[in-house]
């Protein structure tokens, strides 16, 4: 779906459209009057959710004058993405949202335009997974279900988001670093995190595997179980991650933003320039804290080298799941 | 709090003018958003998002629920005025519907969708306030194995669309599972049937198929059938419903209520399976006058009982977000990340810990259901005169209208091409006496049913006796069993004993 | 139409692309990507199944034609009136009409154009009237939608004029 928001609802509603005018403090210098923001998925998302709190954070700080959007939703950003490409070519002012959901999805539906395609300026967040168990289930540590998984992983049904996702490719490393081999796992995929939760939680399948996020409230209240978060470190205190239980594994989906294709090196700095800026700014932190994301700023080649490898283990295990050519 | 200190506290929150307005506003703005095809609630929430960062939570909250409700409203006046179904929900409607309107009863058609929408928005409503931390629980122990089941259920009710030939009902059907095949499988995200074409990943939108089917095929049709010279003006006929109308649409419209709100509170039931089975019981328990009238002149009670499924089982989507703060549908999701961006996290304790606001957005939704009978009634006359517009007009009207629905969302060639290319088949279709209806309903519960199967069978390591071990499973496939033979053998019986 | 040995020569035609779209059918099952993780059940059995009945109903429908096919017995094609080529002919236009403009010259003279053509169709005469009519509503609704709502529904040559130039 092709959208561009202006001032929204200006003509029914002035009130609201003249309260959202730049009101903030015009402290910074402005980098850019105009900025073309693409979002390759549906308004409401993580992506548009990412691009949005830029917008509000950028412009409320008086480092962009104004923000155009497009949102060119479908197949993990595979429908926007050769859009992008095509239309914005060489622009210094265009940005683009994508994560590591495009990463994937650019190989499982091979994709002939991918996320190598466009210019990297900085990765902004990520939101590290949580494997998770019904309330009753027989599982209470991550040691059982891990020896539950080694001995036999069809047995192990895991529900989560889409196959050849962020989910299943965490639960593809897992029997990996067991020595087995990925395509015996027992993956259930459901469409969206309603239906993958309330199969959990209804006991339908053994296990499940999502963003933290994603399950967070029904941890709280009780209704699953969490044994282990999928990050570097520990999300939560009382939480072990996969690496400290013994399986070599971190996985996290990521969010960053992207220049258009044949942009200068001058083109290129000066807008991770602005997202340096953004992320310096008080405002961003704040953003961080409501929404509930991890910080993880990258910029410059850091970032490009993180891409590369995040590429090439997707891939490789893509293909062990038999999802890639 | 109880249900009832707990509403009572919302009414008075609800009733207050800032926030009466807001949910004016929203169902102004929903049931335009209503009327057009393609364009439904999900999309209107999302474009509403940005003012959460100035609208204090109830006031958005509002807002968004008149939207809501008021989209399922505006869905169902197309479909029955013009054959362009807003929304995925409301193309059963259109099956009756539009051929009432097209004999001279548009009026008694589109004032059984209102009443019916506002009697099955009550008893939702009603169900979310009192039954829905109740049942949610129930919801939850149905798996991947009893959704195919119901889905298997569902498939019966083709039988009340299939038409004067089998042979040719059943190509429909298959017709439409192949388009519903369009698209990356879910379980192993490989594109499948898409030509290599990127547009065609996400699959194909089945209210595109509905109004190429429908309208743009039907229109075609008269054109190739076309006399020079002839002017015809469809009869608009009595606006106000019969007698004989209200008492064919109670039972409709409280049979209806009844199943939509159940398939509502599933986390993987939505809002059209509902509408099938209600048309295909309403179809089977019409009296015998009634029926003839199904498929040929329009039945009020194909209106009245979809119709009504459709808004309760919209009002059910509600109760697991709710009271589980799970996302079952679009629309859903949408509003869920709206209490994100509140710094509410929703869950199952949000009924605690947001009481207030929870109890609010009830009450605001009794509010919107009764601001949305009193605004559509009167508007019934106004609406039913489009179709008083000179046949040329009105046609050109149409397909422009059905244009803009396709193109505004997507801004995709391809999509207008779908739309008019499905539209040249239904031609034919309608030429060779092929029904369009199957080709819908194979296409909603083509993927529904086949994800479903094979969920089930990857979580029974490939045991397929899972379909007959659980009992839940096993119950509604029974259920469909005897939904299939039963009429048959009822009527071997009464043959019988009048023999 | 109809041949002189009981086949009904348009009927097998509507057999043919019913057995066409089989193949189809069949091509893209092929096409599916191998994936050996989903022995059980993998993506490729239901479009097989799809296919086959297709193929199936296809050709149960080739003998029905042959044998003089249904179109005889279909009471709404009796009274109906001929074939009226013109009034088809001004509608595809129409249809074509707007997938061309659409792009290059944006929704609202794509939609007038479509309009004229379709009310054409229809034995209307009163092209300019029809012209203006659809450019008023066409730019009405073009309005809402972009101004209103921030949807946008293709943006050309005449919109660029009124709201000035598109991005």
């Amino acid at each position: 779906m092709t959208l561009r928001r202006r001032s929204l609802l200006a003509a029914g509603l002035p009130a609201v459209a003249a309260a959202t005018l730049p009101v903030g403090p015009a402290a910074a210098q402005q980098r850019f009057a105009s900025l073309y923001m693409f979002v390759p998925a549906g308004p409401g998302g993580g992506w548009d959710g990412l691009a949005r709190a830029i917008e509000q954070v950028a412009r409320t700080a008086g480092l962009v004058g104004n923000f155009q959007f497009e949102n060119v939703g479908g197949a993990g950003g595979m429908v926007g993405l050769p859009r992008f490409v095509a239309q914005r070519r060489g622009r210094g002012d265009a940005l683009m949202v994508g994560g590591s959901v495009m990463v994937g999805a650019g190989i499982t539906n091979r994709s002939p335009v991918t996320i190598k395609d466009v210019v990297p300026v900085a990765r902004m967040t990520e939101e590290v997974g949580v494997v998770v168990v019904p309330a009753n289930s027989e599982f209470t540590t991550i040691a059982q279900l891990i020896a539950a998984l080694r001995a036999n992983p069809g047995g192990v049904a895991v529900g989560g988001g889409s196959a050849g996702g962020t989910d299943h490719i965490t639960l593809g490393l897992m029997l990996k670093a067991l020595g087995r081999n990925p395509r015996e796992a027992s993956y259930v995929a459901f469409a969206g995190g309603g239906p993958a939760q309330a199969a959990i939680m209804g006991g339908q399948v053994k296990a499940g595997i999502s963003g933290y996020s994603e399950f967070a409230e029904q941890i709280r209240a009780g209704r699953m179980r969490a044994l282990a978060t999928t990050g570097d470190r520990r999300s939560t205190a009382d939480l072990p991650t996969l690496k400290e239980s013994g399986l070599d594994v971190v996985t996290a989906n990521w969010r960053g933003v992207f220049g258009a294709p044949g942009i200068s090196a001058a083109q290129r700095q000066a807008l991770s320039d602005l997202m340096s800026a953004v992320h310096t700014l008080p405002a961003w932190r704040e953003m961080l804290t409501t929404r509930g994301w991890d910080d993880a700023f990258l910029t410059g080649t850091a970032f490009g080298e993180y891409l590369t490898r995040d590429i090439a283990a997707t891939e490789g295990v893509l293909r062990d799941l038999g999802l890639a050519g | 709090m109880d249900a009832i200190s707990g509403l009572a506290l919302g009414f008075g929150n609800a009733l207050t003018l800032a926030n009466l307005g807001w949910a004016l506003l929203g169902c102004f703005l929903g049931t335009a958003i209503g009327v057009l095809p393609g364009i439904g609630p999900a999309l209107t929430i999302a474009l509403l998002l940005p003012i959460t960062f100035t609208v204090s939570a109830t006031g958005a909250f509002i807002l968004f629920c008149g939207v809501f409700y008021g989209a399922m409203y505006g869905g169902s006046t197309t479909s029955i005025l013009l054959n362009t179904p807003g929304e995925s929900g409301s193309i059963i409607t259109s099956l009756e519907g539009a051929k009432m309107a097209r004999n001279g009863r548009a009026g008694p058609a589109l004032a059984t969708a209102a009443i019916g929408s506002f009697v099955a928005g009550t008893v939702g409503t009603l169900g979310i306030a009192f039954l829905g931390p109740l049942i949610v629980d129930y919801a939850l122990l149905l798996g991947p194995a009893e959704y195919f089941s119901l889905m298997v259920l569902c498939f019966v009710t083709v039988s009340a669309v299939l038409g004067g030939s089998a042979l040719r009902g059943l190509t429909s059907l298959f017709f439409g599972l192949m388009l519903g095949l369009v698209g990356i499988d879910l379980q192993t995200g490989q594109p499948r049937l898409t030509f290599g074409i990127v547009e065609l990943l996400d699959g194909v939108n089945v209210v595109l198929v509905a109004v190429a089917l429908f309208a743009v095929g039907e229109t075609l049709y008269l054109a190739w059938r076309y006399v020079e010279g002839e002017q015809k003006v469809l009869p608009v006929g009595s606006i106000m419903m019969s007698k004989s109308d209200w008492k064919r649409s109670f039972w409709p419209w409280v049979r209806g209520a009844g199943l939509g709100f159940p398939f509502g509170v599933m986390p993987a039931g939505g809002t059209e399976m509902p509408t099938m089975l209600s048309y295909y019981a309403e179809r089977k328990l019409a009296s015998p006058e009634a029926r003839a009238e199904f498929g040929t002149t329009g039945a009020i009670e194909g209106v009245a009982g979809p119709e009504a499924a459709n808004n309760a089982a919209a009002a059910g989507v509600l109760v697991p977000m709710l009271t589980l703060g799970l996302p079952t549908s679009a629309t859903a999701a949408i509003m869920l990340s709206a209490f994100q961006s509140y710094g509410i996290q929703p869950g199952p304790l949000l009924f605690t810990t947001q009481a207030e606001l929870v109890w609010t957005l009830i009450a605001s939704l009794f509010v919107a259901n009764v601001m949305l009978v009193v605004l559509n009634l009167p508007l019934v006359g106004l609406w039913a005169r489009i179709l008083k517009v000179p046949q040329p007009q009105l046609y050109a009207g149409i397909l422009v209208f059905a244009t803009i629905g396709t193109y505004g969302i997507s801004n995709s060639v391809v999509d207008l091409m779908l739309l008019y290319g499905i539209g040249i088949i239904a031609m034919f279709m309608r030429r060779f006496d092929f029904p369009v209806a199957p080709v819908v309903i194979g296409m909603i519960l083509g993927p529904m049913a086949e994800q479903a199967m094979r969920q089930a069978l990857t979580i029974s390591q490939g045991d397929w006796t899972t379909f007959v071990t659980r009992p839940a499973s096993l119950g509604i496939l029974l259920v469909a069993v005897a939904a299939l033979v039963g009429p048959r053998l009822y009527g071997a019986w009464l043959r019988r004993a009048a023999g | 139409m109809r041949g002189r040995g009981g086949a009904d020569r348009a009927d097998l035609g509507a057999a043919l692309f019913v057995l066409g779209l089989g193949l189809v059918g069949v091509w893209q099952a092929l096409a599916i990507p191998v994936s050996p993780l989903y022995a059980q059940v993998g993506p490729k059995l239901v479009p097989w199944l799809v296919a086959a009945g297709l193929l199936v109903l296809g050709a149960l429908l080739t003998v029905h034609a042959a044998r003089g096919g249904w179109s005889r017995g279909i009471e709404d094609l009796q009274d109906a009136a001929p074939a009226n080529r013109r009034a088809l002919g001004l509608m595809l236009a129409g249809l074509l009409a707007n997938l061309a403009l659409i792009g290059p010259f944006g929704f609202t003279v794509a939609a007038s154009a479509q309009f004229v053509l379709v009310a054409a169709a229809f034995g209307s005469r009163a092209h300019l009237r029809n012209l203006v009519i659809a450019f008023v509503v066409a730019l009405g609704a073009y309005t809402v939608f972009v101004k209103v709502l921030g949807v946008n529904i293709g943006a050309g040559v005449v919109e660029g004029l009124v709201f000035g130039a598109p991005e």
